[in-house]
């Protein structure tokens, strides 16, 4: 029986509803990744310049980046609304989005709203932290879709780059968090957010040697272990890391040689467990990647050490100079827990993409 | 074998690694001079006597002699006054930071310490700023200044830039202590009854 008018766009929909899903999860972490770009540039924007109006570049980055998600949600609806028979697999990453989407666009208004009663707010505020929990969860359900996609059309080569997409804005958003909790930027004419010094010193400490591990082996895993994935994104992470924070810094120039040099744990890393991936050689390669946070995080994780160690004041152009008199300081108290945080992001890394990759029954 | 050398390599760039990035980066980068922005002012004054009810004008090209700055601050106080509403009038302003309006009783930094040490504030003063200033920026002030009062009226003019590393950092650097223990250069205007 030949097909309506009115039913070609409904067949339509079936027959391309999973691939559908698979572009609502890359528009969704894209745009979570314009978004965490945009915030790491403001940090860097209210440093140098102080900005005294809403409207500016960097937020206009982040806004189109929720705009670009918010699509990539509404796509992700549709194609799992006409979805014949794997609901029920895609059905967890879409919850996710919905949920992290619901955030992201209650922050904006949120924001503003906040922006006009209380004019410059800091780092963290409650509408930045609705913001970023949204980010966070919006590039989980991203990512979530994106390999679940991969792994069930079984697609391998030149497809498993957007395992990059879809792990870098986790890596990216889960530092926004971190950093919100950890950095002295929150206190304002009206509030007086800065975390407490000696919690911000455990949360930097303990945090983000666990995050760099679980992002880099939750890639070489949903990879298939394949080699060099773990460079691009730990090469993706400094690139973007150094453009928003670094290069704005006219002081800070001079430090890329210093920073391009994190490449390196990276680029070992991929090639130690391309000659043996045993337990043995991930736990090896879990703990240099932790212990190597302080270096990944130049320059602001520095703000969060020089709470509790030195106290000093410190203006941007003084930076790398409070920054490299702390290295072996921050080091000596912090690489033991930083290694042993990187060892258990392995187990983690394993559980969850193990979950991820579930086959559907 | 192959693995032998392998790890060996390895061994070697993770060694090189964290030498270069704990131990000799580290080193050659405090090595390096801190960066010393050095403010400097001119101040043209329209009058230096006027009769009551006359306004005079008073002009400020304000700018770094030194490097690469994070903040620049023109302070411009009026220690014959308690407020400025209807007296001063900003006419022209190319800072890239809106101007501040401090008024009496309002704590500000003192000392030159960055807000670490504060006093209260005694007399009205307004503050423009630039975030950064780079190396021979110049902005200009300029007030209309309509004094209310027969008598001396006297402005305090200084300039200070962040960091603020030595003497060079502010400007004048000698002189008259204003309310906040920094060097000013005063002007006056005798104003006739």
């Amino acid at each position: 029986m030949p097909l309506s008018q009115s039913d070609l766009p409904k067949k339509f929909l079936e027959i391309h509803s999973e691939r559908i899903f698979l572009f609502g999860s890359i528009f969704t972490s894209f745009g979570i990744l314009l978004v965490t770009v945009g915030g790491s540039w403001d940090i860097t924007n209210h440093l140098l310049n102080r900005p005294e109006t809403f409207f500016s570049p960097p937020h206009a980055l982040m806004y189109t980046g929720v705009a670009i998600s918010l699509i990539g949600v509404v796509l992700s609806f549709f194609g799992w609304h006409n979805l014949q028979n794997s609901k029920d697999y895609y059905f967890q990453s879409l919850k996710i989005k919905l949920i992290g989407i619901g955030l992201l666009i209650g922050a904006g208004p949120f924001d503003f709203v906040w922006h006009s009663n209380f004019g410059l707010d800091g780092l963290l505020s409650p509408p930045h932290l609705t913001l970023i929990l949204g980010m966070f969860l919006c590039s989980i359900g991203g990512m979530i879709g994106i390999s679940k996609y991969l792994k069930i059309n079984n697609l391998k080569s030149i497809f498993s780059y957007l395992l990059i997409l879809a792990v870098l804005p986790i890596w990216l958003s889960g530092s926004g968090i971190i950093s919100s909790l950890s950095l002295p930027f929150s206190n304002t004419d009206y509030f007086e957010l800065n975390p407490e010094p000696t919690f911000a010193f455990f949360v930097a400490s303990m945090a983000f040697p666990f995050l760099i591990s679980f992002s880099m082996l939750l890639i070489f895993r949903l990879s298939n272990l394949r080699f060099g994935m773990m460079s691009l994104l730990g090469g993706l992470f400094l690139l973007i890391y150094s453009s928003t924070a670094i290069v704005p810094n006219f002081a800070l120039f001079d430090s890329i040689q210093f920073y391009s040099l994190n490449l390196i744990p990276f680029v070992i890393s991929d090639i130690f467990l391309r000659i043996n991936n045993s337990k043995k050689s991930l736990i090896f390669v879990g703990g240099l990647l932790g212990s190597i946070f302080y270096m990944i995080y130049y320059p602001y994780v520095m703000y969060t050490f020089n709470e509790s160690l030195l106290g000093k004041l410190v203006s941007p152009s003084l930076i790398y100079f409070v920054y490299f008199e702390l290295i072996e300081t921050v080091l000596l108290y912090t690489v033991i827990p930083a290694i042993i945080m990187g060892i258990i992001a392995v187990f983690v890394s394993e559980k969850f993409s193990r979950k991820i990759l579930m086959k559907k029954s | 074998m192959r693995k032998i050398l392998l790890y060996s390599i390895i061994g070697f760039f993770i060694i090189l690694y964290f030498s270069l990035t704990i131990f000799i980066l580290p080193e050659k980068y405090l090595s390096n001079e801190q960066l010393v922005p050095q403010p400097y002012f001119e101040v043209i004054l329209s009058n230096s006597e006027i009769s009551l009810g006359d306004s005079f004008q008073l002009s400020i090209v304000s700018e770094n002699r030194g490097d690469y700055g994070d903040i620049h601050i023109l302070s411009t106080s009026f220690p014959t006054l308690s407020e400025i509403e209807g007296i001063v009038e900003i006419v022209t302003y190319d800072f890239t930071q809106s101007s501040v309006h401090i008024t009496p009783g309002d704590e500000i930094g003192a000392k030159y310490s960055g807000g670490l040490e504060s006093i209260i504030a005694k007399y009205p003063s307004i503050e423009a700023m630039n975030r950064p200033i780079l190396p021979d920026a110049k902005n200009h002030l300029e007030l209309i200044i309509t004094p209310e009062k027969p008598g001396i009226f006297t402005i305090y003019v200084k300039s200070i830039d962040i960091p603020h590393t030595s003497n060079q950092s502010h400007y004048p650097y000698s002189g008259i202590l204003d309310h906040q223990d920094e060097y000013v250069l005063d002007y006056s205007v005798n104003v006739n009854p």
